[in-house]
Formats: structure tokens, sequence, C-alpha cells
């Protein structure tokens, strides 16, 4: 299907956090309590509209055992977003997340969007880690939050499409260099040929604008 | 739409079971058949009520006139292929003729695909019971000639050939014992002693857990993650459809206890992702010891040690050899992935990690462990290229995102034999060079030809 833009996102955060699920809930719309281990990285894509046009995700889904990180980090590379994931009910996932922001911030590119989610906020009984803690943490770092639950499918559609919005909008800044594609960010087909000639015309920061 | 009143009428006045009125639909457009089925489910209950359920296909075959029917067919439509009532014009002789013929047709079109399926339940019953005669043949020359005399006859040619049939599952564990076998001495007491170990860890863990949630003790919590705990959280996620390995299953205790007891013996690898799948593979083929002693040697062999310690310069190597035989034996299909930057660690790592089993059906995954315990790791990337060239068609379609969605999670059909027989013709010769020949090159050359072909995405 035409897409205006592509944007590669990447899921991190430990093992059993919900990584999987939450592609599932956002892909297929569906919950599987219980899901494959993922070794190594698996896929989602997705379409999704902003301000009326058509943006394709392409979500890479990544091992959370500490023994991947180091597949993982090759992973980083062009990634427009990453969604960093920890669960609500389980405190080291959340005391985790500082070697997990070192590792994105430092093998991706600077202008990454990073999206924090407490992932199983339907388990409120078993809750460990408060959503205060997790706001505190994203304001510090700078990164947007949201709690999540996979189970339910809340919130799981805003935090894939608040992403994508943030990246957007950074295109639209002109922050993004939408011709690199070590960005993360692609322009769709139908629209390359008439940036290009754009963007000799003009000047690269232009060719945000050619898609309509 | 001739066609599909008069298949509707037949079924009215010919008391066909429902089973044979479906076959009748076979060569209706699909769009028709919905509707269709609609009419006819009406229509049969409409005939059932009158002359009862029909109990068998007694089909009449002579093309019946109205007064010749058990029956008034109540349908309109019915009225179709026969005479018209008085009020309306009759048929033209021609359209007559026409109806009949082609009702004819029908009906002979039904008869055959009858005798074509009753012919083919005949050969897969055939199939089946060749099948089962070759398993007991198997077994009986496993157990009486081979087992009994393994190290003079586990690599002649006869032996080999009957391996490369598959294992029969009942000698499958034995086999597979002997063919990895036990390189580290293990013996079953030392496997006890390592499971006791395990099992006081596991004790002392759950003590310091509950005061660490009180004290909220960050490092304590920290290597819970590296250690036993981790276990717990991926046994309900191996095989979760086979049920028999979650909390409660039969199983459950027993992959714990196995893999409890490797991260003891092997602190230094401790335990990781995907050797769940393969301690649970081995459970399923082999008593708890055995299962221990074959896991933990299967671990220590070259291939494997790489890949569970993640050492990137060898997986490297790994793939960079993967893709010399992949080029030569499919080279259309190479040249597309690498236009698509679909490298192999977006497939291998899984397919390795797990030795297939996660991604091929068990009982697929369990002949190409037959293959991996006759020929070694050269098996698992031949297999590899296999399951490429069986889905070649496919891939060559598909971009970056569905080829390597595809590749993780292969159709639940793969058949055995046909993906045998793409392994079959996938040969790991390259340039007069044998797979480990290729291998040893690539090491010898340090990294600059593993560069060359290596996976970018690996290249951090």
């Amino acid at each position: 299907m035409a897409y205006a833009y592509l944007f590669k996102y990447i899921i991190i955060g430990d093992t059993g956090v919900g990584k999987s699920c939450l592609l599932l809930q956002f892909t297929d719309k569906r919950f599987q309590p219980v899901h494959d281990l993922t070794i190594g990285v698996e896929f989602g894509a997705r379409m999704i509209t902003i301000d009326g046009k058509q943006i394709k995700l392409q979500i890479w889904d990544t091992a959370g055992q500490e023994s991947f990180r180091s597949i993982t980090r090759s992973y980083y590379r062009g990634a427009a977003g990453a969604l960093l994931v920890y669960d609500i009910t389980r405190r080291d996932t959340f005391n985790h997340l500082t070697t997990w922001l070192e590792d994105a911030r430092q093998h991706s590119n600077s202008n990454m969007v990073i999206m924090l989610i407490g992932n199983k906020s339907d388990l409120e009984s078993r809750r460990e880690v408060k959503k205060e803690e997790g706001e505190a943490f994203a304001r510090e770092h700078g990164l947007i939050f949201m709690e999540t639950s996979a189970k339910t499918a809340s919130n799981v559609e805003e935090a894939f499409i608040n992403t994508a919005k943030e990246i957007y909008e950074k295109i639209q800044e002109g922050v993004f260099d939408i011709n690199n594609e070590a960005n993360g960010i692609k322009i769709g087909p139908q629209h390359a040929a008439t940036n290009s000639s754009l963007a000799g015309g003009q000047g690269g920061q232009q060719a945000g604008g050619g898609c309509c | 739409t001739l066609n599909v009143q008069t298949a509707e009428l037949s079924l009215l006045v010919f008391p066909y079971t429902a089973h044979t009125a479906k076959k009748l639909f076979c060569f209706i457009p699909p769009l028709l058949s919905l509707s269709l089925s609609l009419s006819l489910s009406l229509s049969l209950k409409e005939h059932e009520t009158r002359v009862g359920p029909t109990t068998g296909p007694h089909p009449r075959l002579q093309p019946t006139r109205r007064k010749n029917l058990e029956f008034e067919p109540l349908s309109t439509t019915g009225l179709i292929l026969e005479d018209r009532p008085a009020s309306l014009p009759a048929k033209s002789e021609e359209e007559a003729q026409r109806h009949r013929q082609e009702y004819n047709e029908m009906v002979a079109e039904a008869k055959r695909r009858e005798l074509k399926d009753a012919q083919r339940k005949k050969r897969q019953m055939k199939e089946r019971l060749k099948q089962e005669e070759n398993i007991a043949r198997a077994m009986l020359i496993w157990n009486t000639e081979v087992l009994p005399n393994w190290e003079s006859m586990r690599n002649t040619r006869r032996v080999r050939e009957l391996w490369w049939q598959g294992l029969p599952p009942s000698v499958r564990g034995r086999v597979w014992s002997l063919a990895i076998g036990n390189e580290l001495n293990i013996t079953p007491e030392l496997y006890d002693i390592f499971l006791s170990r395990a099992k006081e860890k596991w004790r002392s863990f759950n003590e310091t857990n509950s005061l660490s949630e009180n004290e909220d003790c960050g490092t304590s919590l920290a290597d819970r993650e590296s250690s036993l705990d981790l276990i717990k959280l991926d046994i309900f996620r191996t095989f979760p459809s086979l049920y028999i390995f979650q909390r409660g299953g039969p199983y459950h205790d027993l992959l714990h206890s196995v893999l409890g007891a490797y991260t003891c013996y092997r602190p230094d690898v401790g335990y990781v992702q995907g050797m769940s799948f393969i301690a649970a593979v081995l459970i399923l083929n082999l008593e708890e010891a055995d299962a221990f002693i074959a896991f933990a040697n299967l671990l220590n062999k070259p291939c494997q040690m790489a890949f569970f310690r993640v050492d990137h310069d060898l997986m490297l190597k790994y793939f960079a050899a993967f893709e010399v035989f992949f080029e030569e034996n499919l080279p259309k299909l190479f040249q597309h992935f690498q236009t698509n930057s679909l490298t192999p660690d977006f497939y291998l790592i899984d397919w390795i990690f797990t030795l297939y089993s996660k991604s091929l059906p068990l009982d697929v995954a369990c002949r190409v462990w037959d293959l991996f315990c006759r020929d070694g790791e050269e098996a698992l990337f031949r297999t590899g290229l296999g399951i490429l060239r069986l889905y070649q068609d496919v891939l060559l379609q598909m971009d970056f995102i569905h080829s390597a969605q595809f590749l993780s999670r292969l159709p639940e059909n793969t058949p055995a034999h046909t993906l045998f027989s793409c392994i079959n013709n996938t040969h790991m010769i390259s340039s007069n060079r044998r797979w480990n020949q290729v291998f040893s090159a690539l090491m010898k050359d340090g990294p600059k030809e593993a560069d060359k072909v290596g996976s970018p995405a690996l290249r951090s």
C-alpha cells in the first residue's frame, strides 16, 4: 500500500515485560496470554494516519535478555522511534531502564524519539512501580511516557501513534533529514520522485512538504 | 445462473446426501455458492420432511420427468428443469434437451469426483500403512543391527541412508544420545549434584526475594534476571501450544530442573534464551538424566557455544560461511536478499539458537535434529538453505519485512518430505570446498572476509 513516510521503530526492554504482546496488540488487535519467546528480532508493520498522511510503521521487536544486548545494539541503527518498555509489576525491569537508555542513546541517532512505557497496567494489584515514578523518570530523561496494557489494549494505540506524531513534528520542524535513511525515515515510493526533484531544486529541507 | 438453478433442482428431485450435494457445487463460482448453500439447505429440508432423511447415496441416474417423482417440488426454482406449468408457455424441445444434458453432466461429474475421492483415500491409507511398515522395519534394523554395533556401523552407507529417512520415534532418543556423545563425561550422579545445587539456590532466592521486596534492594534484584529466575519466566513460553511445559503440565518441573542444573554446571555460560527449546525437545525424547547429559554435550559443540555465548565475531563467521553456500545454491534469492538488506542474522539467529524447534513444526524439527546428529553443524546450515529453497518462489515476491516475518514463523504445514528433498538438493560444496574448509578458511582470514559477505547489521 502507498505511504507518505515509513518510520522504523524498535521495541526494547527487559525480557518478559510484554514487548511482543504490545506489538501484537498494535498490529493484530489481539492479546496472546502466552507469547512465544523472542530470539533475536521479530517484525511487525502497520499503517497509521497522521495529519491526513499515510505513515507505515515498521517495528523491530527485540529479544530482552541481557545476553542478547550485543545483538540488539546493532538494530538501533536507523530507528526513528524507540519504545522502551518496563513491567509495572516487576521493579527490576524499571531499575534496568538506565542501562537500556544508555544503550539506546549510544547506538542510535541522536534524534530518535523514545517513548517510555510502563506495561501491564491491568495488573494494578501487583503493581511495584508507581505511575509517578515512571513519569519522573521520563521527565528527567526527556522521554514521552505512558502506562499501557497489552492485555486490555489500553493506551497501546496511543503509545505507537504518539511516538509517530512526535517524529512527524520533528520532520516538519526540519530536525530530521528525511533523505538520510540512517534516521529511520523513508519517503514513500510515489513521493520519492517529487521529493528528489524538489530537493534538487530547493535543497533537502523542503522535501518534507512534497507529500500530498 | 441456469446451471445453478438446475443444480438446485437436481437436489430437490433426487435424494442425494448433503455430502454429494456439496460436491455438486464444487464447479459453481464461489460468489454464487453462498446463496446456493442457503437455498440448498432449504431444499434439503423440504425434501427431508417429505421423504425422511436420506441415509446414503442412492442416486437415480435416469433423467426423470415430473410425473415419476415421489414428491412434488415446492420451490418455484424447482420447476425450471421440469416442464413448465400449464399456464406458462412450454419449454422448447431444445431447451429441455439442454437442461437434461447439463443435468446429466453434473451427475457424471459428481460421480467422477466421488470415485476420485475414494481412490485418494485408498491411496492415503496405503501410504500410511506403508509408512508404518517402514517405521517398524527401520526400528527392527536400528534395534537389532545398528545400536548393538554402533561404532562400527554408524558411518556405513546403509545406516546413513536409513538415518536420512528419519529415526523411528522409539529409538530417536537413544540414537541422539549416542551421536551427540558424552565427551564431558557427565554421569547421572553429577547431574543430581548440580540439580540439588540449583534447588538450593532457588530456595535462597525465594528467601532473598521476600526480603528484597521490603528493602527495595536494587542489586539483588538486578542479578536476579541473569540468574535462575529467568528460567521460570521462560518455561511457560516454551512450546506454549503443547501445554506440557506450563505450570502444572507434566514436564514443567523436568524442564526447570534440567535448565537449572545446567546453569550450575556452566555458570560461565548460564541460562540463555533459546536453551529452553533445546532442553524441551530432548526431554520429549529422553529420560531426565540422559536429557541433561545430551543437553550439556550438545551445547558444548563449537557452533552452539559460539551462539549461546553470543560471540559476535564467531557468529559472523558462521553467517559468512552460510552466505557462501547460499550464493552457490540459490543465486537469485541471494541477490534478492542482498537488494533488500535481508542478512542471515534476521533468520539464522532464531533457527540456530532453537535448532529449528521454534520455527518448524515439531515433527519436522525432530527430523532436522536427526540430520544434525548425523552430519553435525553443517546440517543446520544445509537445512536453512533447504528452507530457503523450498520457499524461494514466495520469498522472491516479498520485501524485507515480509520475508523476515515469514522466515521466523514458517508455515505450519511445511511438509517434511518436500523440505527434505530441498535439503537433498542443497549441495554443501563451494569451489570444491566443503563446509568445514570454507569455515576454517574464514577463520584464518580474520575479520576481512567475514566483513565482505557478513551481516552489516551485526557489524557495529
